[in-house]
């Protein structure tokens, strides 16, 4: 059997190395658009930033496929597939025929439409080329532009280089699809005790210079400038599969066996839309332990199993300095639109925060900074289990916290980290 | 090879006398300071008992799938660890943990896990400290699957007799 992989990234990787892992004596081909073995884009920040040399990025070496057995078309970009004749064509006019095919192709960078965003020192942070473009560039003044998750690390980046910088966020609050704003306010306070400047409800118009970045020009003000980056968010990869006849909607759309509307042909990771593991609805989460999870179901399905994927979960930590914060489940806003009664439970502690959105009696998702995000970890497993809030409260009252209490220490620690006094 | 093996919990049996942490300082750290402890007894509130938290090395760990860095590995013994170099000090293994596990260094913000003491031909540190309280015990993983020990560690009644009734050594 032929199995054709394309996209070396965090999916594809896990695929062609699980199904050797497995034993599998498949043909196993690999297309990258890039020009090096896998790495992990979650590890970007932190090479551009100096935390970690760069090799500390790479998730396999060169070696690794050789010794594996599994063949890596660097630079061979796919550009068609042919699912009538089974062969994908790359953008060097190679075709590369296939049994199984598994779209593992991540996402892009969204460049929004922007004047003046193709001058010299405009940047991304997605790929590890973004990276080392950055690392090589030479500035003393940046702008951010969009403050999810990678802004904001790019942000702390930048500055532990010397940089100052500021981080442009239409949204009048920052990670807005991460965090609610109550959030996500104490977050900006403590971006800006750190140094960098975070504006709110700002939209930038263009960017200015002759040839080079000179500065950026928002609905407020003009900011001098000499290095842009863009964190504008990840479109899903869906060209591929759309011009293939496979169906797609805002990712590829596949089935619970994570196969695409054309049997034989599989997809995971950052270009797939799938369910939230907890409630059912349609996902699109673009996180590494989904892209893993989706790839080692796709790895079963090849392998002959029937495997089903429950469904993907959002979770992610805010992490800048000494500022440690997580998110896990919806946030309020995401709410919003639903049914139900909403309790938000919050609680405070100097400079550490909890927020636990609980709908319907059960909790639905959760925001803590410092010493509270320590426990997330409870709050994450009662949402999984659905457990029922007003029961762990009745249950409190009933038997109390005393040493006879019957109640599992998970349980008890829940209960007191929401505070449920009964 | 080291030889595999599991640390079983009896929450009950604990006291809270904290040996363990002290035991585990010294052992890795040279150093008797709770803080460095990678094994930590959590006291229930109030007067709700004790119990010993330390890393269960899932078999589907999810703190392996949620580091940016990679720094969380599988060892040869079967144990899940930080690996130093690696490690950026995020904490997302700690906030993904079921048990809150992972101990965050207090001099480089990196998170350490129990490694079964990989290197220690006899038992680990905090099982020794623990020997007369009993409620820490090596186990071949044979003997008690990790599952178990995990279950043990998460859904006991802790607390099935009054507090202060039995005390370390007696
Ligand atoms: C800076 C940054 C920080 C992040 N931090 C976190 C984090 O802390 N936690 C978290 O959970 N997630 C994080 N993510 C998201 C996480 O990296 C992705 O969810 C994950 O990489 C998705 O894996 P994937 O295999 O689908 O895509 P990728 O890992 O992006 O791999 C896709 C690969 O396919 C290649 N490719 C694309 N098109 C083609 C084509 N036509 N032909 C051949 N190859 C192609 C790409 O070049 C790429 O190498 C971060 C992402 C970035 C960019």
């Amino acid at each position: 059997m032929r199995v054709l992989i394309v996209g070396n990234g965090i999916a594809g990787g896990e695929v062609a190395f699980g199904l050797r892992r497995a034993g599998s004596g498949a043909e196993i081909t690999i297309l990258s658009a890039e020009t090096t073995p896998e790495y992990d884009p979650c590890s970007l920040p932190y090479y551009l930033g100096g935390e970690v040399p760069r090799e500390r990025v790479f998730r396999r070496r060169w070696e690794d496929y050789r010794t594996a057995g599994i063949r890596l078309e660097t630079g061979e970009k796919a550009v068609a597939i042919d699912p009538a004749s089974r062969c994908v064509r790359t953008a060097s006019g190679r075709e590369h025929p296939y049994d199984r095919l598994v779209l593992a192709h991540g996402g892009s960078l969204f460049v929004p439409p922007i004047a003046g965003i193709d001058k010299r020192g405009v940047h991304g942070c997605k790929q590890l080329p973004d990276a080392d473009r950055l690392d090589r560039h030479r500035g003393s003044r940046a702008v951010v532009i969009g403050s999810g998750a990678i802004g904001i690390e790019a942000a702390e980046a930048l500055k532990k280089r010397g940089y100052a910088v500021t981080v442009i966020e239409v949204m009048d609050w920052i990670l807005p699809a991460l965090f609610d704003p109550e959030t996500a306010g104490r977050l900006k306070r403590r971006l800006e005790r750190c140094g960098i400047a975070a504006l709110t409800g700002e939209k930038v118009l263009r960017i200015e210079g002759t040839e080079a970045v000179a500065a950026v020009v928002t609905d407020r003000r003009t900011i001098p400038c000499d290095t842009v980056v863009l964190a504008t968010g990840v479109v899903p990869g869906v060209e591929l599969a759309r011009t293939a006849g496979i169906d797609v909607g805002r990712g590829i759309r596949v089935n619970e066996r994570l196969e695409t509307s054309l049997p034989g042909i599989y997809a995971c990771g950052d270009c797939v839309e799938t369910v939230d593991a907890c409630t059912g609805e349609d996902a699109m989460f673009q996180l590494k332990h989904n892209a893993l999870e989706q790839a080692r179901v796709v790895t079963r399905n090849l392998l002959g199993a029937s495997a089903s994927y429950p469904g993907a979960w959002a979770f992610a930590r805010a992490h800048f300095f000494d500022t440690h914060a997580v998110t896990f489940g919806k946030t309020t806003r995401a709410t919003q639109c639903e049914l139900g009664d909403l309790e938000i439970v919050e609680r405070e502690a100097g400079d550490d925060y909890l927020r636990v959105i609980v709908k319907e009696g059960v909790i639905v998702g959760g925001q803590a900074i410092g010493r509270f995000a320590d426990a997330a970890g409870l709050l994450i497993g009662a949402m999984w289990r659905r457990e029922s809030v007003p029961a762990l409260r009745a249950r409190r009252a009933l038997l109390g916290d005393g040493p006879h209490g019957t109640l599992a220490w998970t349980t008890r620690r829940l209960g007191e980290l929401l505070g449920l006094a009964g | 090879m080291a030889e595999r093996r599991e640390i079983r919990v009896i929450a009950e049996r604990c006291t809270g006398c904290r040996r363990c942490e002290i035991a585990c300082s010294m052992g890795h750290c040279g150093m008797p300071t709770p803080e460095r402890s990678r094994i930590r007894v959590l006291r229930l509130p109030p007067e709700g008992g004790h119990v010993p938290v330390l890393c269960q090395a899932c078999e589907d760990a999810p703190c392996l799938k949620v580091c940016p860095m990679n720094a969380r590995v599988r060892a040869e013994t079967g144990a899940v660890i930080t690996e130093a170099e690696a490690c950026i000090g995020c904490r997302a293994c700690l906030y993904i943990c079921p048990y809150g596990a992972p101990a965050v260094a207090p001099e480089d913000g990196k998170t350490v896990t129990c490694d079964r003491c990989a290197d220690l031909p006899g038992a680990p540190w905090c099982v020794a400290a623990c020997r007369d309280c009993g409620a820490l015990e090596a186990v071949r993983p044979g003997e008690a699957p990790r599952r178990a020990c995990r279950d043990a560690a998460a859904a006991l009644r802790p607390v099935l007799r009054p507090a202060g009734s039995r005390r370390c050594g007696s």
